[in-house]
């Protein structure tokens, strides 16, 4: 026995992958077919379904999508978990502002005393709060969209990245850097995947499904 | 003359060819193939990525559809170039595909009798070190090594695929499979093997 013979006996421990595992890449084929300008012209396949308007809006229904490819979903993951840290963040926060000292604020130049930080206090934690909850509302809604292949998600997602990355400066606590680390990690890691080859495809084909006329597009 | 449209006769060339005005007619050369390259791109990067690799490969190959040379009835070797391109961009992916196959191999089997257990642990030692060869090759003697022990394509095939002349593809086959045979005589295992194998 050869190593060629070797070889060819290791290659038959993998089976060919049952049908199922096809749909998914088969549906995001059909769907850059369906997205091709020669598609849709008389003599094409006639397989075409008229979107119905959704009964409860009277509005055209969200024509089919391809399924996400593995870095989107990932991206999407890491999303989600960047909302999970900034829930952390935000109550490591609030126990920071009730803890803070009057030292550490400052008015122009001037520290602030105890009875205007004492007078201050429910309106930092007002504000910690609100602003927390628009963070974490953020990340959720970019996640949604960003896994949806809407491509302006991405670049929002890339430029509030960018911009949190100014929110490192400042941090305070140890528990704060840290947390705040694992969660501009996972940003990082979420918009890396948002440009990855695979994504960029998805978004384009997704681009191009949705500005097509509902009667141009297949039926999944 | 102008061939039958999407039939299961069709050659691949003519399915192509339609889909340049019918691109639903792609799709068949996706039924056609992806069973086998989904395992081709299974056995180097794993099942995971191949799910995502196999879908890029025939995006691609959608895409650039009108540069197909019509001359080739056959896509098999278009596909698998594609297909390798894609994996050497998930090469971290391979290594590890390497790895875990490597320590799937070095797991003991059942007990049995004494020569069996012996045939299997030879056998499984075998695989550790095929695979550690298959990831000490270069990429490209790798891919000719592959293409031709695993996908049973021939020279010719594999140099469309790899867009190489086939005397390329000789000096490479023969420099994997040379370097694949001292990785495992290195050892002394290869004997060993053949021996145990010869008299089963």
């Amino acid at each position: 026995m050869n190593e060629m013979e070797l070889l060819r006996e290791l290659a038959q421990e993998t089976p060919l992958p049952e049908p199922a595992e096809l749909d998914a890449a088969r549906a995001r084929l059909v769907a850059a077919i369906t997205t091709d300008p020669a598609a849709g012209r008389p003599g094409a396949a006639p397989e075409v379904t008229v979107l119905q308007p959704s009964a409860s809006t009277a509005q055209p229904a969200e024509p089919p999508r391809p399924p996400a490819p593995a870095p989107v979903r990932d991206a999407a993951k890491l999303m989600y978990g960047g909302a999970a840290g900034t829930v952390v963040q935000l109550i490591i926060l609030l126990f920071y502002v009730g803890d803070i000292k009057a030292y550490h604020l400052t008015l122009g130049a001037h520290p602030l005393t105890t009875a205007q930080l004492v007078h201050l206090r429910p309106l930092i934690a007002t504000l910690a709060i609100a602003f927390g909850l628009v963070l974490i509302a953020l990340w959720l809604w970019l996640a949604r969209a960003a896994g949806q292949g809407k491509n302006w998600a991405r670049i929002l997602s890339t430029v509030l990245f960018g911009l949190a990355t100014l929110q490192l400066i400042g941090l305070h606590t140890a528990g704060q850097v840290f947390w705040a680390m694992l969660t501009w990690l996972a940003g990082l890691a979420a918009v890396w995947q948002l440009w990855r080859p695979a994504s960029s495809a998805y978004f384009k084909s997704a681009k191009a499904l949705r500005s097509r006329p509902p009667s141009q597009i297949s039926g999944p | 003359m102008r061939r039958r449209r999407g039939s299961a006769a069709a050659g691949d060339a003519a399915v192509i060819e339609s889909s340049w005005r019918e691109p639903e007619q792609f799709a068949v050369l996706f039924d056609r193939h992806a069973p086998h390259i989904h395992r081709y791109l299974a056995r180097r990067t794993g099942r995971q990525v191949a799910d995502d690799l196999v879908a890029e490969t025939f995006l691609a190959a959608f895409a650039k559809r009108d540069r197909y040379d019509l001359g080739h009835a056959d896509a098999r070797p278009w596909l698998y170039g594609i297909a390798t391109n894609l994996v050497h961009q998930h090469r971290r992916d391979e290594a590890r595909q390497y790895r875990i196959s490597q320590a799937a191999a070095a797991e003991p089997e059942v007990p049995g009798h004494a020569d069996r257990v012996a045939a299997d642990v030879t056998a499984q030692a075998m695989r550790t070190l095929l695979n550690a060869a298959l990831a000490a090759l270069p990429d490209g003697d790798r891919d000719v090594l592959l293409l031709i022990a695993w996908e049973q394509l021939t020279y010719q095939e594999v140099s469309r695929a790899l867009a190489i002349p086939v005397g390329t593809v000789r000096s490479r086959l023969h420099r994997a499979r040379t370097k694949t045979r001292q990785i495992l005589a290195g050892t002394g295992a290869a004997a060993t093997y053949e021996e145990i194998t010869s008299n089963e």
